[in-house]
């Protein structure tokens, strides 16, 4: 088992909503991805990856996030979330920001978040052009950030 | 007039909410809006391939991601003739009961529980109550074990293809999965402990009609194509193919999900109803936990549905270990899929999702592309039920406090256990 994970979350039906997983996408196999990493497409329930956290160094979320920045811009929370909202945007699920809470009781592995912006989401197969456009300086962040001990 | 809005129905904003309309004591409007995500995807499947729409359908939601994508490919492989191994029914139906209890305790110990003793959210309930919250994990964690041992991955499973499976279960996983279902009935006891516990909800008396899958035995929730709908006195027995008998469904101009009602009435699905259809199987240790929870069948208050839920979990646990054993008993074969050839005709699959009924329709060309497609799931179902027992609740409830009645139609409304708008999961700065 490799010690860190990457869980891209999101939907890929519901437009950008679903940069999570891409990104993840991009980065199967990607050699600048760090030797000591393994991805995961967590699709929309953190709390379905528990058993694949157990045991690991440390934990990366990519999620989209709704902040009023720039889309693409990627921004990076500590486990505190500050100034996140940690209610759910779905009536099943929980925000993966909730999640983190109820995982940690079975699984004190430290998390990180990078918050990717997006203006909205929506029924669609396809990233905006925006973030299509924006991919590759996300990719390249993401990828800095992941060599972040 | 007064006028009560509850737009974060749920924790959820924006696509969700209530509105509770009253002239002095009397309630003249009551409008439960929802985002209902699998009608806006069907434009995404016209002109598809057979092949794909499983895999697209199954990101409609991720709880109920494995009873899209099987009850997708029960759909595909009826319109094309298709008829899968019993070995295949098994491992679906295994498949089913894994994503139940991973459902009902997510439901049960992470949204409800909290509502009942007045925590804001689960974290906080972890605070004083961890064993709570503990449970509801484990038993979401045993649900998860299960999709992920028949298949083959933890979030949107992959095994399960037109036809059979791309991959089948080992004998080894098969053991060490029958051992951790084995520990689950002793999770599963305590969650009737829990739900014992909890203080009464008795919001709203209603007579109610249920529909679910036939199933006297409480042994099928994938296979089957009967819905039968029973109220105190009644029933009716619909087949998949006339499923529009059952839904009649009509678009309402204040909610995304088209309305259902059956014979002019609102209808409920999901636990409860599961339960009220096929009460024959309460027996043994279901027998007492029926008791323990003080449930009468059939149920006029829809909060009961919590309790249905906290009996299946019983029943899902012990079905799940009944099904690994026949696998182990007759052994698992390294059979491959059965060959699909498409055709032009229609299928209808109807199944039991954790929350209820399951439809999906779709028509083929003759090469197999999608000519329309139908996806009718227990949320909008539900609707019409919802909003009648909603209103029920404004009209029964005591006291006439903004606040108190706003909490009742919350538990309600969490109660039906809704799909308002899984299909999203971003995270919004405060």
């Amino acid at each position: 088992m490799k010690p860190l994970l990457v869980i891209g979350l999101g939907n890929p039906l519901m437009g950008d909503d679903g940069i999570g997983p891409r990104i993840v996408e991009e980065l199967r196999g990607n050699p600048r991805l760090p030797e000591c990493a393994e991805v995961m497409d967590g699709g929309t329930d953190l709390l379905q990856c528990a058993s694949q956290i157990e045991g690991r160094s440390r934990v990366v979320l990519i999620d989209a996030i709704q902040d009023g920045s720039e889309p693409g811009t990627v921004s990076v929370f500590d486990e505190s979330f500050a100034g996140l909202d940690e209610s759910q945007h779905h009536a099943h699920g929980l925000s993966a920001v909730e999640a983190v809470g109820l995982l940690k009781l079975i699984a004190p592995v430290p998390f990180r978040l990078l918050g990717i912006s997006i203006a909205s989401a929506g029924v669609d197969r396809e990233l905006s052009p925006t973030l299509r456009a924006a991919m590759p300086t996300i990719l390249e962040r993401v990828v800095r950030e992941l060599a972040v001990g | 007039m007064n006028t009560i809005v509850i737009d974060h129905l749920a924790r959820v904003e924006g696509h969700g909410g209530i509105t509770v309309e009253m002239e002095g004591d009397t309630v003249t409007n009551v409008r439960f809006d929802v985002f209902e995500g699998s009608r806006l995807l069907e434009p995404l499947l016209r002109g598809r391939r057979y092949d794909e729409v499983a895999t697209i359908l199954s990101r409609i939601c991720a709880i109920c991601s494995v009873a899209h994508a099987l009850t997708s490919l029960k759909a595909t492989e009826l319109a094309f003739g298709v008829r899968v191994s019993p070995q295949t029914e098994l491992l679906r139906e295994l498949m089913y009961r894994g994503e139940s209890i991973e459902s009902h305790a997510l439901h049960l110990f992470l949204l409800a529980v909290p509502d009942y003793l007045n925590y804001p959210s689960a974290t906080a309930l972890a605070v004083d109550k961890p064993a709570a919250v503990l449970l509801g994990l484990r038993l979401k964690k045993l649900g998860n074990l299960i999709q992920e041992t028949i298949g083959g991955r933890a979030v949107h499973p992959v095994n399960a293809v037109l036809g059979g499976f791309g991959r089948v279960p080992a004998f080894d996983q098969l053991i060490e999965l029958r051992s951790a279902v084995m520990q689950g009935m002793t999770d599963a006891d305590a969650a009737i402990d829990v739900v014992a516990s909890l203080p009464a909800a008795d919001f709203c008396h209603s007579d109610t009609l249920y529909a679910a899958l036939r199933s006297p035995n409480l042994d099928s929730y994938y296979a089957g194509d009967e819905v039968m709908v029973v109220s105190k006195g009644s029933r009716a027995i619909i087949r998949a193919p006339e499923y529009q008998e059952l839904t009649n469904e009509k678009a309402v101009p204040h909610s995304h999900a088209k309305h259902s009602t059956f014979r002019g009435s609102p209808f409920m699905v999901g636990s409860l109803a599961r339960l009220s259809v096929n009460p024959r199987r309460l027996t043994g240790r279901l027998a007492v936990a029926v008791k323990r929870l003080k449930l009468v069948l059939p149920a006029d208050n829809p909060m009961d549905n919590n309790k249905a839920q906290a009996l299946e979990l019983i029943n899902d646990v012990e079905r799940a270990l009944e099904l690994i054993e026949q696998l182990l008993r007759e052994g698992v074969k390294d059979e491959r899929p059965v060959p699909v050839h498409p055709r032009a005709g229609t299928g209808t699959a109807i199944t039991e999702a954790p929350r209820g009924l399951l439809i999906h329709s779709y028509t083929y060309d003759e090469e197999g592309r999608v000519v329309s497609a139908d996806v009718v799931t227990p949320t909008a179902l539900n609707a019409a039920s919802l909003e009648l027992h909603l209103r029920r609740a404004v009209e029964q409830c005591p006291e006439r406090d903004e606040a108190v009645i706003s909490k009742r139609l919350q538990m309600i409304a969490r109660a039906y256990d809704p799909c308002i708008s899984c299909s999203v999961h971003l995270v919004r700065k405060r």
